[in-house]
């Protein structure tokens, strides 16, 4: 059964990189000892407290202290997942995708070890140039990742695997937060970033007073404005179904806002999906619904569909196996047309960043093309399969959760829970 | 037991007291297994009901039961020396050596008119240990300083399992016999199996009972909204289904009319109703077993996370002590699941009841406070194969998702 789902295995002599990153990576070996200084400190995780605390208070001082604790942080972190990726099997990580992140890694690696301390705020300024540079050329680390792990799940265990993809994405997730909070701060301090649009309270990327309620109408909105062909369905969809929110509707949480709302917009998107192929000889959609509650110390949000469960293609044998990139747990990860729609998104530049933004952007961009041509960029959403795993990582980041219940035949409940107190530390490994 | 001889047998007739049995015992039974058993075996005395099937199925009911019994019997004697001190364990290890002596030693029946007989026996047995699991439950309780909760919780574990096997192979000969004496049987039953269980038609009557017992205690209660497949029906045993749904529907409603209170402060509003969701067998389910799913939703608040690892062990309840009034009277109603009200500073005299037969009186019972409705309802799921899952909205409310095996295709499930 296993044979099916493989694709031939390559020689494992020649790994199917180029000749220049091959001789490259082997200089690597003998520069390792830098890595050993930087391996041996341990990560300073924060809380979200901590961060909005810092960022409240903010002067020259603070400013500088924040982008140096960026500055040294960074080496740390990206130094123990360099160490993870060291440690894989050759064979995995020559494979194609896992060597460009490997390299992208190390660069960044040498580029943090190398910068001078920041003492000024011109040199703040600079700073912030150089990891938003950092950040952008990182944008294909997702796809490159997903596609070199998926294609080497036939050489690592499941549990393997998939701890170190969570180690990976989490630590990902972590960098990404400390420098786009330290980026916002700068802007802000500098009077350079005009008052969010919305008027929502918030400190660098955390909003303090996230309304739940709204968070979820503006993912039901720009769900239901895309245009109908972004689904590969055959037929064609008349209107997304609708979804209705009920529960505690007032519900205020402190939290970062991108990341709240990509969990509800691939949770929706995917209930959206269920729904009309369960029901598209129905004369209408059953609508979708979204419960907000607030409990002690824990916010709640439940999507409940109606696509008839999670069991139809028998791929998995349990809901988490969703989050799964080994195709031992979750058969489509080998699928051709998932691995091809991860190909494509490793070569773009564009990257995926697990942002709901670069999303709508691409439907934006299609759908203004569609005016001008028709036979350009009318192409289904690729399904690349991260929207769940990412969703639960960022869910577990703060020390929350992500559980997804199938009542097979009827439909899927999913239940998210995030920590409303901000007091857990950062859920990445030390 | 098949392979005890008649001679081994009538050494143990004779005094009716405690000692030749254990003597028995100790030479048969304690180097015996639990000989596994399926349901498909215990159903085919009822495919067709003849005089001749009747006989063969009690002869498995008497080579089984007291296989059984000696299980409990043992389990009971190993515990703590303390803890069998204990005036209810104690009496609930006495009542299980009486049962099992009585079965041991009892010839084997080779006649109706003999086995009329025994079923008149066996079903008085069956009514004299309806009150076990609560008068253990009042034993552990007073005994919680010699075990650690897992031990008293592994052992209600095996005790409830056994419990049901036992009844299951009881009832069904009782069923099965009557059967054939008296009344026909209901169209298409198989002794204890109904091929046609109603989910619908289930919910509706505990549903029915749940709230009478709401509204005297608690003054209100939720309405239920059923969606999903109404007309669904598959094989089950219905006093299980029964069971399941009167604990779960139980706690649903308590839960969300003491919220209700909570949050509006006395405003006569009627409480949140519960959503209810019946899904008949998929087609296509993974391992090409059957399961009838229900889901059942409340507004009940939820359950914080630091409960929700609790709710499933025995004893933790979230009913305060002294907050229902106890009612004396047996718990009443159709075929109730087990409830109880204070057990602090009452007096012993029969404040619970499980009962299992069919149609009894109507009374108030309590709506909880025993603590082990949710744990026992689990086992009972469990026991085919099924299973039942609690997921809460802390603040809001919680959903139970219940799986039941289909037992038509459950031939091969252990008994």
């Amino acid at each position: 059964m296993l044979l099916n789902m493989i694709q031939p295995l390559r020689k494992p002599s020649i790994p199917r990189c180029s000749a220049y990153i091959f001789t490259r990576l082997q200089s690597t070996f003998y520069q390792n000892r830098h890595l050993e200084t930087y391996i041996s400190k341990t990560t300073q995780r924060l809380t979200l407290r901590q961060l909005v605390f810092f960022g409240r208070h903010m002067n020259e001082e603070r400013l500088i202290k924040s982008a140096n604790y960026v500055r040294t942080e960074l080496p740390v972190r990206i130094a123990h997942r360099l160490r993870d990726l060291q440690n894989l099997p050759y064979i995995v990580v020559t494979q194609e995708g896992v060597s460009k992140v490997y390299e992208l890694y190390w660069s960044a690696f040498e580029k943090f070890r190398r910068y001078p301390p920041i003492t000024t705020l011109s040199e703040n300024d600079k700073f912030c140039e150089f990891v938003n540079g950092l950040v952008n050329e990182h944008a294909t680390v997702i796809p490159n990742l997903s596609l070199g792990l998926s294609l080497s799940s036939p050489y690592l265990a499941p549990d393997e695997l998939d701890s170190f993809m969570r180690r990976m994405l989490t630590s990902r997730v972590s960098r990404r937060v400390l420098v786009e909070h330290h980026i916002a701060l700068t802007e802000m301090f500098r009077g350079r970033r005009e008052k969010e649009a919305s008027g929502e309270p918030h400190v660098g990327i955390i909003f303090t007073g996230l309304k739940a309620k709204k968070s979820i109408e503006r993912c039901i909105k720009l769900l239901r404005e895309r245009p109908t062909w972004v689904e590969d369905f055959n037929e064609k969809i008349d209107q997304w179904p609708e979804v209705i929110i009920d529960g505690q509707l007032d519900t205020q949480f402190p939290y970062i806002k991108e990341h709240f709302e990509y969990i509800i917009f691939e949770l929706l998107k995917n209930s959206m999906r269920a729904n009309l192929l369960a029901h598209r000889n129905s004369p209408s959609i059953p609508s979708i619904k979204a419960t907000i509650a607030a409990g002690e110390n824990d916010i709640g949000v439940r999507i409940s569909d109606q696509g008839g469960g999670l069991y139809s293609d028998s791929q998995i044998n349990e809901p988490a196996d969703l989050f799964s990139f080994s195709h031992r747990r979750n058969a489509a990860r080998m699928e051709h047309s998932r691995i091809g729609a991860l190909r494509s998104a490793s070569y773009s530049n564009k990257g995926v960043l697990a942002t709901v933004a670069e999303q709508v952007d691409r439907w934006n961009h299609a759908k203004s093309d569609e005016v001008k041509d028709q036979a350009t960029c009318t192409e289904p959403h690729p399904r690349i399969g991260i929207g769940l795993p990412m969703s639960n990582i960022f869910a577990t980041y703060f020390g929350g959760s992500l559980e997804l219940v199938s009542l097979d035949g009827w439909g899927t409940d999913t239940y998210l829970r995030l920590p409303k107190l901000g007091t857990n530390l950062e859920g990445i490994e030390v | 037991m098949a392979n005890l001889s008649k001679e081994k047998w009538s050494l143990a007739i004779g005094t009716p007291n405690g000692l030749p049995a254990r003597e028995l015992r100790n030479k048969t039974y304690n180097d015996v297994i639990p000989r596994p058993f399926n349901l498909s075996q215990l159903l085919s005395f009822g495919r067709p009901v003849t005089s001749d099937s009747i006989l063969a199925s009690v002869s498995y009911a008497l080579a089984e039961l007291p296989r059984r019994l000696a299980t409990r019997v043992r389990a009971l004697e190993t515990l703590p020396y303390i803890v069998g001190t204990n005036p209810y364990i104690a009496k609930t290890l006495h009542a299980h050596r009486q049962s099992f002596a009585w079965l041991a030693t009892h010839a084997p029946v080779t006649s109706s008119s003999q086995n009329e007989e025994f079923v008149e026996k066996l079903a008085s047995i069956v009514e004299d240990h309806t009150d076990d699991i609560p008068t253990m439950a009042k034993g552990f309780q007073e005994c919680s300083r010699y075990m650690s909760p897992t031990q008293i919780s592994n052992f209600l574990d095996g005790a409830i399992h056994n419990r049901i096997a036992v009844r299951l192979i009881a009832e069904q000969h009782i069923t099965l016999s009557k059967a054939l004496s008296n009344s026909p049987m209901k169209a298409d039953y198989v002794g204890v199996v109904d091929p046609q269980c109603s989910p619908y038609q289930m919910i509706r009557m505990c549903g029915s009972f749940v709230s009478e017992l709401c509204e005297g205690t608690l003054g209100a209660a939720p309405e239920i909204i059923v969606e999903g497949d109404l007309d669904a029906v598959f094989p089950y045993v219905p006093v299980h289904l029964e069971y399941i749904l009167t604990e779960l529907l139980k706690n649903a409603f308590r839960a969300t009319v003491e919220n209700h209170y909570k949050k509006s402060h006395g405003i006569t509003k009627r409480p949140p109703p519960l959503c209810i969701t019946l899904c008949s067998p998929t087609p296509l389910s993974r391992n090409h077993e059957h399961y009838f799913s229900i889901r059942i939703r409340d507004q009940g608040g939820g359950v914080s996370p630091s409960n929700m690892a609790r709710i499933f062990s025995y004893a933790f309840t979230t009913a305060g002590r002294g907050v229902h009034q106890s009612v004396q009277a047996h718990e009443g109603g159709p075929s109730a699941g087990t409830g109880s009200s204070d057990i602090m500073g009452e007096d012993d005299s029969s404040l619970f009841g499980e009962i299992t037969g069919k149609g009894l009186q109507n009374g108030l019972g309590t709506i909880a406070g025993l603590g082990y409705g949710l744990p026992m309802s689990r086992l009972y799921a469990r026991y085919f194969g099924g299973s039942l899952d609690i997921f809460a909205l802390e603040g809001w409310g919680s959903d139970v998702f219940l799986k039941l095996r289909c037992l038509d295709e459950a031939g091969d499930a252990a008994i």
